[in-house]
């Protein structure tokens, strides 16, 4: 298989920069720097990459941290340990792989714009902020979570009213409004010289 | 069996630094180190100062080289930039445009 790979990055190589192009790419040693192929990127086991990687297809045996897009899929094995989004048209991810981040799949491409994404139907895309761990016995999700990917559902497809799990502290995600009214600078001292 | 191979396909902008060896099938700009030997194979370009082991060049290297053991210009090879080794073997039919240092 070795001989097959048209690029590969070996255990003790440290590659700081761009790399892109055409061709198969294996990544065993470390990348920092943004990878964009056509073909298939692999990161092995020992493999480092702190870099945004875009290919046709992506595999991952080793540690990324920084966004994947795939043309094809990405296909994450049992070893990986991934901090970063993901989007691809099919996303594998094995039981054991360590994801941090947010992960796209469905229909919508990976160049495809964000209007023509509202436009696909839900049960095409299934979107979710995911995070797995090896120590999980099953990927059980949190109420909280589960109640914003419910609301963002539902502003998805339009409905104005709150799903029954949607309570007060599942619909807000940030701090309560402030009740005094913000003033903008040079009020207060317009107000006192008023006086 | 080198260990880095950067395929014809492929371009790398930046630095490689490398315990073992390098092939470069494709292109590489910026700089390149290596502890084992370097290889820039026929229709290589490498833009980047490289210093490495051994090196064999017979693609196109734009840069110094300076390695600790031995440079060949191989037939075919186009270089240009100053050439540092303790030895140097330059192939008929390789270009060569620079100085040569062997320090004796």
């Amino acid at each position: 298989m070795a001989n097959e790979v048209s690029t590969l990055i070996g255990r003790s190589t440290f590659v700081r920069g761009r790399i892109n192009g055409s061709g198969d790419l294996e990544i065993a040693g470390r990348v920092e720097g943004d990878v964009s192929c056509v073909g298939e990127v692999v990161v092995d086991a020992s493999g480092l990459v702190a870099a945004n990687v875009s290919a046709t297809r992506i595999v991952v045996r080793g540690a990324v941290k920084g966004d994947l897009a795939a043309e094809e899929a990405i296909v994450i094995e049992a070893t990986a340990r991934i901090v970063g989004d993901l989007r691809a048209p099919r996303i594998a991810i094995a039981q054991g792989a360590l994801v941090r981040g947010h992960v796209q799949t469905g229909a919508a491409g990976a160049a495809r714009p964000r209007a023509a994404q509202a436009q696909v139907p839900a049960a095409r895309t299934s979107q979710a902020s995911v995070t797995t761990r090896a120590a999980a016995p099953a990927p059980a999700p949190s109420k909280a979570s589960t109640n914003a990917a419910a609301a963002a559902a539902a502003k998805k497809n339009g409905t104005a009213s709150p799903p029954r799990g949607a309570t007060l502290a599942g619909a807000r995600p940030g701090p309560p409004p402030p009740v005094v009214p913000v003033l903008k600078k040079g009020t207060k001292a317009l107000q006192k010289k008023r006086h | 069996m080198a260990s880095t191979v950067i395929g014809a396909g492929i371009t790398i902008e930046g630095e490689v630094t490398s315990d073992e060896d390098v092939v470069v099938q494709g292109t590489l700009r910026g700089k390149l180190v290596a502890k084992d030997a370097v290889t820039v194979e026929a229709g290589a370009t490498v833009e980047a100062d490289v210093a490495a082991g051994p090196v064999a060049v017979a693609g196109s290297v734009t840069g110094n080289i300076s390695s600790n053991d031995r440079v060949d210009l191989q037939n075919g090879a186009k270089v240009i930039g100053n050439v540092k080794a303790s030895r140097i073997t330059i192939s008929d039919g390789a270009q060569f445009k620079g100085n040569v240092d062997m320090d004796v």
